[in-house]
């Protein structure tokens, strides 16, 4: 009975929220797609018109770029954009990981980043990384506090982080290395 | 011993002084460094029993960066040897409390525990902030590389920067721009 009632209140979300209707909008620029008016004497059309994105001039891509090494993988899977490239990003490469959030600073989820499983993985904790480290407050929701000097406790100091530790099943205790 | 010589002497045995910027540094790591000039490791001449160290100016040791967790998960014991008088400090209380403490301690436990070690402490020097008193920095000779560089924070890159910068992702087609 509730898998029924689920599957009718989503069906009905769906018709409601549908994304051609959310597609138009009167704000021109923030939109991928935007809404032309022209009147012809008494008739006035109105028209939706996809834009275009304003990253594909700057876009890198593998394909392009001629010298690069193509990376080995298995012959049935092929790489997503981030793979093919091969970069090495850090947490503290703002300018990239800026790309994959929201104004908000929320990582975007992957039927729009497009990224293969790991990738997205990677980045949505380099972005948080990021956020932890205070290196992104611009990109944060408005009740946040932004500046990281005004923190509580342990998180107004400076931190940096260790990008090997994105994968690991369990993060060991730091070990005192000067201990004898 | 002729004149040349003398001075090759002099200048072979003179202190340096090296000022090292502790902004967004890890303490234990830059402490291997730090101990390295202060006991002279990094000189030939360098013995044990030959008193060539040199004098390192530490500065923005309010700045350090420490790695993931550890500003809550490191703790400092102190016994004042009273019954029941151990207290354990995370760092970011005693960073609260000193800034200076948590470097000054990172070099000390660097160090082989001998009777050198007090002596060698004596001659590295802390502050907070970027100021130095005026004696200190004239005799400031030489500046240590730092081990990881500055991040720079993403509303301190011009605007321009940032719109021009190549770009990784682009979105889908029907993507709403929010």
């Amino acid at each position: 009975m509730a898998a029924l009632v689920r599957a009718g209140f989503l069906s009905a979300k769906n018709t409601v929220l549908s994304t051609t209707v959310r597609c138009l909008s009167t704000t021109k620029p923030l939109r991928l797609k935007e809404i032309k008016e022209q009147r012809e004497g008494t008739t006035l059309v109105v028209e939706a018109v996809t834009a275009a994105s304003p990253r594909s001039e700057l876009l890198v891509r593998a394909e392009k770029i001629k010298d690069l090494v193509p990376i080995v993988t298995e012959a049935s899977a092929k790489p997503c954009y981030m793979c093919a490239l091969g970069l090495d990003v850090k947490h503290t490469d703002v300018l990239i990981l800026s790309q994959f959030v929201r104004t908000d600073g929320c990582m975007l989820p992957r039927r729009i980043t497009g990224l293969c499983r790991r990738q997205q993985k990677k980045i949505g904790k380099m972005v948080s990384m990021a956020q932890k480290a205070g290196l992104m407050i611009n990109l944060t929701p408005a009740a946040c506090k932004k500046d990281p000097t005004r923190r509580r406790e342990h998180k107004k100091f400076n931190t940096y982080f260790d990008e090997n530790t994105i994968f690991m099943k369990k993060i060991p205790k730091p070990v005192d290395r000067f201990k004898r | 011993m002729s004149a040349a010589k003398r001075v090759q002497q002099w200048a072979t045995f003179a202190r340096t002084w090296h000022v090292f910027d502790c902004k967004w540094q890890d303490p234990y790591e830059s402490a291997n460094i730090i101990k390295k000039y202060l006991m002279g490791l990094h000189k030939p001449i360098y013995h044990p029993l030959n008193d060539c160290g040199d004098v390192v100016v530490c500065i923005n040791s309010r700045n350090i960066a420490l790695r993931g967790d550890d500003w809550r998960q490191r703790a400092y014991f102190h016994h004042t040897g009273y019954p029941g008088g151990a207290s354990w400090t995370l760092a970011w209380e005693l960073h609260n409390k000193d800034p200076t403490l948590i470097i000054k301690k990172a070099v000390y436990r660097a160090m082989k525990g001998n009777l050198q070690r007090r002596h060698t402490m004596e001659r590295l020097f802390i502050y907070p902030g970027e100021h130095i008193p005026a004696e200190v920095q004239q005799n400031v000779s030489n500046q240590i590389r730092q081990i990881r560089r500055v991040p720079e924070r993403l509303d301190h890159i011009p605007e321009e920067e940032v719109k021009n910068f190549p770009k990784v992702m682009d979105y889908p087609e029907n993507y709403i721009l929010k």
